[in-house]
């Protein structure tokens, strides 16, 4: 074991450096073992991190990933449950990363939107700046498609990279959490366990795994989550290139309870995400018998599903995500509100993985460089549900959806260099930048003059076409 | 406006215990799934090692008295549906009922009584074979007085003088015996009916009697020169070899027939030194023998000649010197199913031969038990082995089966008859079908080969012919077997419908026992039919959602 592990950085406590491990610093050393609860995109980005900058300051760890489940398998079985939609920009982060998603990966490159609305539809093509967006699986595909292998899931991809990296994936189910000697202690479902120096939970939301937490870290409360749904149809080759294209399709529909759903096409398949309310079946089948819905397929008749899931989405970040020897990464900690949950993963399992190396594994190391990264995302959060309270109202007004669509029609159709309502549903739709950003474009003197002059054009001035790209749906 | 399509895809799971291929085959109806899965779940139940192993003796000697016997010699049709057979192996489940019967007899476990207080009937029972014990075993748990009469010097009957000892140690089977005498009955050997006792004092004694007498006269071949010395029934060498007599063989020794009676005497006659040719008039394919036992013959250098029948036994003077030999060939099927052997003419030639040993078939034996039989040679009952409501019957009498037949035919005579004396409803599990291969998800599991019990070399077995063949598997190679085990129809606590529901429909169970490990929660079902998907045993099913 080496006698000094690390250089110092910094930000380091120097005091408390000095006084080795032996003092109240929480660190890790040369042999440590780090217990990481989850294999999904956090969990593995979190483990990749973790390994790369340990051996940069030459320290080695010892990381075991519990994932009890399969992303070969088909079907939501194999699925991390969620649209599947990863930006051109984060695509590109991962690859200065060294992370290069395989083209077997991306099923389709979307390289525009269709914001369906009553009122019409409107393309936007994708932004002169490079701002393309990628569909994946999270698994195996849906539940008849062809079997792809780890080959072709995003997460199977990541986690082979984990495991690449010199992680040990542990193929069983946590059961119990428990303190032992101040280390946390993982006890899996066939009765053995591990002690750790360092316990990551990246456990998402929609496993068991929270609530093992409630009385060995009271600190940490878990996030609240709203129900969505998500299903997959399979499509003939040639009805996907007709009635939907390289085309995300994004509805604004006066629906009770509907916050927000798109179509995204992947392969064969046509994946639609369904954000709402308390989302039960009276609310699917309302969306799914919408006219404008309904006109996205042949004919207008919706083939049955062959996949489907109601996974939970983190919309309110959890209390505390850390403490002493141990930090909660993902969804189960601090997540981008409703998009981008892969991208903000990946923000925040890198600032762990860095706390963890460059300062140490207490609660106030996590407290002082981890939190920041997590608050960031919880504030752009509180500007998304802004951003979103404003959709709705456009939701909910005909004469706003007639502004709206006019403008970014016109915009799109001119090809105009400043296209304001373009850039901000754009971002809006894709997650591709922070909703901050969104928010400060829409403060853009042209935006409002431009909002107000199509807000009168289009529905006042009736005798001119309203500008929809596309004929409305009858 | 459009129906709701997506509501067709909506399906919700329903805990629903299905029949094993296993127990569908087992002839004395064990829950071996059960009995196994005590075992491979034991950690999961809170059980120790030891505390699981006699629970699951239990289960076995609940209707199968006789493990560690049946765990050597049963042809184990349990194995034959395995859906683990098409992965990496059948379960060797015949290797661990062994294992158990062994353990059960090390740790002097007893066997369990269901009644206390002793009923007033009497019970008779001719013949302590295994039907014949297993009756009076069911008797005198459920507190009958039972008295057994047996008319050869050893109680076992076939298990006692028709397996050969390196199958079958007779101290294996007498300790198993033994724990059945040890329940209290009267076992009274060397007692004839129409010999000692007679029928009528017989029906005197007992208010009820048993016929367990078997099938012990062997049908000779009916050929020229079967007539005279050095011609013996199958059934009939075997006995005297197991009473300690074994007759002179010379060095050419013929055996006809293809069943375990032919091979076990062709494997105790090469045992003795002398040449053997097994004849059989079908192929390899059609032999009734264990496949194990039959390659455990030719590995001892018995010769099997197929599609080969005896015609005529030569003898020079009294002694047999050949046997001629016509060749078959297999025409239409016949009632069995099995391709019917047809002489080809002109084919006929001639072996070498000092005796002859003909195995090929057995009835019952009704010599001074004429008042009894209820037709000759076989017995006609009714269900259970009624004949009336004073005399019941089991075993190879009613037809000839496997002894794990005979055993559950004398549990089902003893369940039925205490149901009747007592006037209470006999409860019979439905007739299901085993669930379909296509419901288990063989790939959850990984590649496990399949626990391959120790063997002695030819060499010993032929030096020292009572030596057992095979042995006993170890207690490591036990508990990785019962591992091998899918559970079929039948929950196994592996957690992936808990694991994956987002709903939360699933809870554990505080304290759970084999098969119950979730408690589900309808209300939380979102129906997205993830945890039927995946339930690897096939014990979730899929019921319409609302």
């Amino acid at each position: 074991m080496a006698l000094v592990q690390r250089t110092a950085q910094p930000g380091d406590n120097l005091a408390a450096y000095f006084a080795g491990n032996e003092g109240r610093r929480l660190a890790l050393t040369d042999g440590s073992r780090v217990g990481v609860i989850g294999g999904g995109p956090a969990g593995t980005f979190f483990t990749y991190f973790l390994l790369r900058l340990a051996e940069s300051v030459d320290m080695n760890l010892s990381v075991d990933i519990y994932e009890p489940r399969s992303f070969t398998c088909q079907g939501p079985a194999g699925c991390n449950h969620c649209g599947g939609i990863v930006s051109e920009s984060l695509v590109q982060l991962l690859a200065t990363e060294g992370i290069n998603l395989p083209p077997s990966i991306v099923r389709r490159g979307i390289e525009s939107y269709v914001l369906h609305m009553d009122v019409g539809n409107v393309r936007i093509e994708t932004p002169l700046r490079e701002k393309r967006i990628a569909a994946v699986f999270r698994g195996n595909g849906p539940r008849v498609s062809e079997p792809v292998g780890a080959s072709g899931s995003f997460d199977g991809y990541l986690l082979e990279l984990a495991a690449a990296s010199g992680a040990k994936v542990v193929r069983k189910l946590v059961n119990e959490i428990a303190w032992d000697g101040g280390r946390p202690q993982v006890t899996s479902s066939d009765g053995s366990s591990a002690t750790y120096d360092l316990l990551a939970v990246a456990a998402g939301v929609n496993s068991r795994v929270p609530q093992l937490f409630s009385e060995v870290a009271p600190q940490y409360r878990s996030p609240k989550t709203l129900k969505t749904f998500i299903c997959e149809f399979k499509l003939a080759p040639e009805a996907l290139d007709r009635h939907i294209g390289p085309s995300m399709h994004v509805f604004l529909l006066d629906i009770p309870r509907l916050e927000f759903a798109a179509l995204i096409p992947k392969g064969e398949f046509l994946t639609l995400c369904l954000l709402g309310h308390d989302v039960d079946n009276a609310l699917i089948d309302t969306f799914l018998g919408a006219p404008e819905v309904k006109a996205c397929f042949p004919d207008g008749a919706m083939p049955t599903p062959v996949c489907h899931c109601f996974p939970r989405v983190n919309v309110e970040a959890a209390a505390q995500p850390y403490g002493d020897r141990i930090v909660w990464i993902g969804d189960a900690g601090v997540a981008r509100l409703y998009k981008d949950g892969i991208g903000s993963a990946y923000r925040v399992a890198k600032a762990a993985a860095k706390t963890v190396v460059h300062h140490g594994v207490s609660s106030e190391d996590f407290r002082q460089h981890f939190w920041p990264a997590c608050k960031r995302i919880d504030n752009d959060n509180s500007i998304a549900k802004l951003i979103f309270a404003a959709s709705g109202l456009i939701q909910k007004r005909r004469f706003l959806r007639r502004g709206v669509l006019r403008m970014t029609a016109n915009e799109q159709r001119r090809g105009a260099a400043r296209r304001h309502m373009s850039t901000v549903l754009w971002d809006l739709f894709t997650g591709s930048a922070p909703y901050t950003e969104v928010l400060s474009r829409s403060f853009h003197p042209e935006f409002p003059a431009m909002l107000c002059w199509n807000l009168i054009a289009g529905n006042l001035v009736r005798s001119r076409p309203n500008g929809s790209e596309e004929r409305p749906h009858e | 406006m459009k129906t709701a399509s997506f509501q067709e895809v909506l399906a919700r799971p329903k805990q629903s215990e299905q029949l094993p291929p296993c127990g569908a085959g087992c002839a004395t109806g064990a829950d071996i799934r059960g009995w196994i899965g005590v075992i491979a779940q034991r950690r999961k139940l809170g059980l120790w090692d030891a505390e699981a192993f006699s629970r699951a003796w239990r289960m076995v000697t609940n209707v199968n008295p006789f493990p560690a016997t049946l765990g050597r010699i049963c042809p184990h049709p349990c194995e034959a549906g395995c859906n683990r057979a098409g992965k990496d192996g059948a379960v060797a489940i015949n290797a661990l009922e062994r294992f158990l019967g062994d353990w059960g007899l090390r740790q002097g476990l007893e066997l369990e009584r269901l009644e206390i207080g002793e009923k007033p009937e009497s019970i008779g029972v001719i013949g302590a074979g295994p039907a014949g014990l297993s009756f009076a075993y069911q008797m005198a748990r459920r507190g009958y007085r039972v008295t057994v009469y047996e008319r050869n010097a050893k109680p076992g009957g076939m298990l006692q003088y028709g397996i050969p000892e390196y199958r079958l140690p007779e101290r294996i089977l007498a300790a198993e015996i033994q724990k059945i005498l040890a329940l209290g009955m009267e076992l009274k050997l060397g007692t004839g009916i129409g010999r000692e006792v007679s029928v009528r004092e017989l029906k005197a004694q007992h208010d009820i009697l048993f016929l367990g007498i078997g099938a012990l006269r062997a049908r000779m071949l009916g050929i020229p020169g079967e007539d005279g010395g050095s011609v013996w029934t199958g059934t009939e060498y075997l006995a005297s070899v197991n009473r300690g007599e074994p007759p002179a063989l010379g060095a050419e020794v013929i055996v006809v027939g293809g069943g375990n009676t032919a091979i076990d005497a062709a494997r105790t006659a090469r045992r003795s030194g002398a040449r053997v040719t097994l004849l059989y008039r079908r192929t390899r394919q059609e032999m009734p023998a264990i496949a194990a036992e039959v390659e455990d013959a030719l590995a001892e250098g018995v010769t099997l000649t197929f599609l080969a029948a005896p015609v005529r036994i030569g003898r020079t003077g009294a002694e047999v010197s050949s046997v001629a030999v016509q060749q078959m060939q297999l025409g239409d099927p016949d009632a069995s199913g099995r391709r019917k052997p047809v002489a080809v003419s002109g084919s006929e030639y001639e072996l070498p031969a000092s005796a002859l040993i003909a195995a090929v078939s057995q009835e019952p034996d009704w010599e001074g038990l004429d008042e009894l039989a209820p037709g000759a040679p076989w017995i006609r009952s009714a269900q259970h082995g009624r004949i009336d409501d004073a005399l019941w019957a089991g075993g190879d009498a009613l037809g000839l089966g496997i002894a794990g037949l005979a055993i559950a035919n004398g549990r089902r005579a003893a369940e039925a008859l205490h149901a009747r004396l007592r006037n209470r409803e006999l409860r019979i599990p439905p007739a299901r079908i085993p669930i379909a291969g296509d419901a288990i998800k063989s790939d959850f599991h990984c590649d496990r080969a399949r626990a391959v019990a120790p063997e002695i070399s030819v060499d010993d077995r032929l030096t020292a012919p009572e030596a057992e063949v095979r042995g006993t598997i170890g207690e490591a190679q036990f508990l990785e077997e019962v591992e091998r085990c899918f559970s079929c129809g039948l929950c196994f606590g592996c957690e992936q419908c808990f694991m994956y529901c987002n709903g939360g429909g699933f809870s554990r169970l505080e304290e759970p026992t084999p098969g119950t490990y979730f408690a589900l929660k309808l209300d939380a079902c979102e129906g997205c039919r993830k945890c039927i998907e995946l339930c690897p045993c096939g014990y979730l099913t899929a019921e319409p959602m609302g």
